[in-house]
């Protein structure tokens, strides 16, 4: 930097070695230090900015390939003694960190995948999106409610802010695919059976009524707010199983680079295919919306 | 303080030069793996979750 000078010949060869140091000199040291010091702490930070959005991106790719192909084993795994009876989702016991599902976003792209982890712990929200424990699981009624970074570790909920109503969330699981589609937002709930419902793609997608009659597709909140991952979103009360519906939540941060709040979108369950253990690699024709 | 530093190392110019890079990139290599992990989640820029 300022010291390129020092690298030629020694400095006794320039000062001869009883000159007493200047005043000045000593000044113009603590100043250059001073200066450096600065210097160096702006480097840290474009480095930790570097970091955050690059680097944790790389590990968490790692840790998301390595969730998924423990998933995808444990999906190849021999089919169990009678298949007909036991091809039902369990997911009890899951374990902190564990992959137990899939989501594709269509609207992202074909290729957009994500293994979901159990639990929203740092460490697990490192490998992937992150379920609340405690919230319902895919295609049970309630509230399946995910967590997911939108800056670095793989930002699986980079675009979340970009989806529309009746944009495919869909879930896979063992044995079944669960569709998701986004609710209608706020500004198209008054006009929808006469508006956008009428989309072919929106079928099955429309503002709840009854407990559910202000949940909409998108909102932002407080952190606090932990009510919008409940079986009612918004309401800490919640309905017997029976008359939940089944919905999904995807909460994330707002605004972007931020903690200040949270970006929420909901979606309700349209459809539910099993998947056909004569036919692996059958997609259902919801992943095709890329469009 | 870089002055003083690249003083303080031995050899020719050479030497002293890789020597430097060697040092950057530790340095560099302790913020990556060490520091900003454990500084991380201190910061206020990525929460996502709903308490």
């Amino acid at each position: 930097m300022t010291t390129l000078d020092t690298g030629g010949p020694p400095a006794g060869d320039l000062v001869s070695p009883d000159e007493q140091p200047q005043r000045g000199d000593r000044v113009r040291t603590v100043v250059r230090g001073i200066g450096e010091l600065l210097i160096t702490a702006g480097l840290v930070v474009l480095l930790f900015v570097v970091y955050e959005v690059y680097v944790t991106d790389i590990v968490s790719a790692g840790k998301q390939r390595e969730a998924t192909s423990e998933l995808d084993t444990e999906w190849n795994d021999a089919a169990p003694a009678a298949p007909e009876q036991q091809r039902v989702e369990r997911f009890d016991g899951l374990g902190e960190g564990a992959g137990f599902a899939k989501m594709h976003i269509p609207a992202f792209g074909a290729d957009y995948a994500f293994t979901i982890i159990e639990g929203t712990t740092d460490r697990s929200l490192e490998i992937g999106p992150g379920h609340y424990k405690g919230t319902a699981y895919p295609g049970e009624p309630g509230n399946f409610a995910v967590a997911g970074h939108r800056v670095g570790k793989g930002a699986p909920f980079n675009d979340v802010d970009l989806l529309n109503s009746c944009d495919a969330i869909i879930v896979e699981t063992r044995y079944s695919w669960f569709v998701y589609r986004m609710l209608p937002k706020k500004d198209e709930v008054s006009g929808w059976a006469t508006g956008k419902g009428t989309d072919p793609r929106c079928q099955g997608v429309a503002p709840l009524g009854g407990p559910y009659a202000d949940l909409v597709g998108q909102q932002i909140v407080n952190p606090s707010q932990g009510e919008v991952i409940a079986p009612i979103p918004g309401h800490r009360d919640a309905p017997s199983v029976g008359e939940r519906a089944t919905l999904m939540t995807l909460t994330t941060c707002h605004p972007r680079f931020s903690d200040r709040q949270r970006l929420i979108v909901h979606a309700v369950m349209v459809k539910q295919w099993a998947k056909d253990p004569t036919k692996p690699g059958e997609t259902p024709p919801e992943l095709k919306e890329t469009s | 303080m870089y002055g003083w530093i690249w003083r303080h190392l031995p050899g020719p110019v050479l030497v002293r030069a890789l020597t430097a890079v060697v040092l950057v990139a530790g340095v560099i290599a302790l913020l990556m793996f060490v520091v900003f992990p454990w500084v991380e989640p201190k910061l206020p820029f990525n929460q996502v979750t709903t308490q």
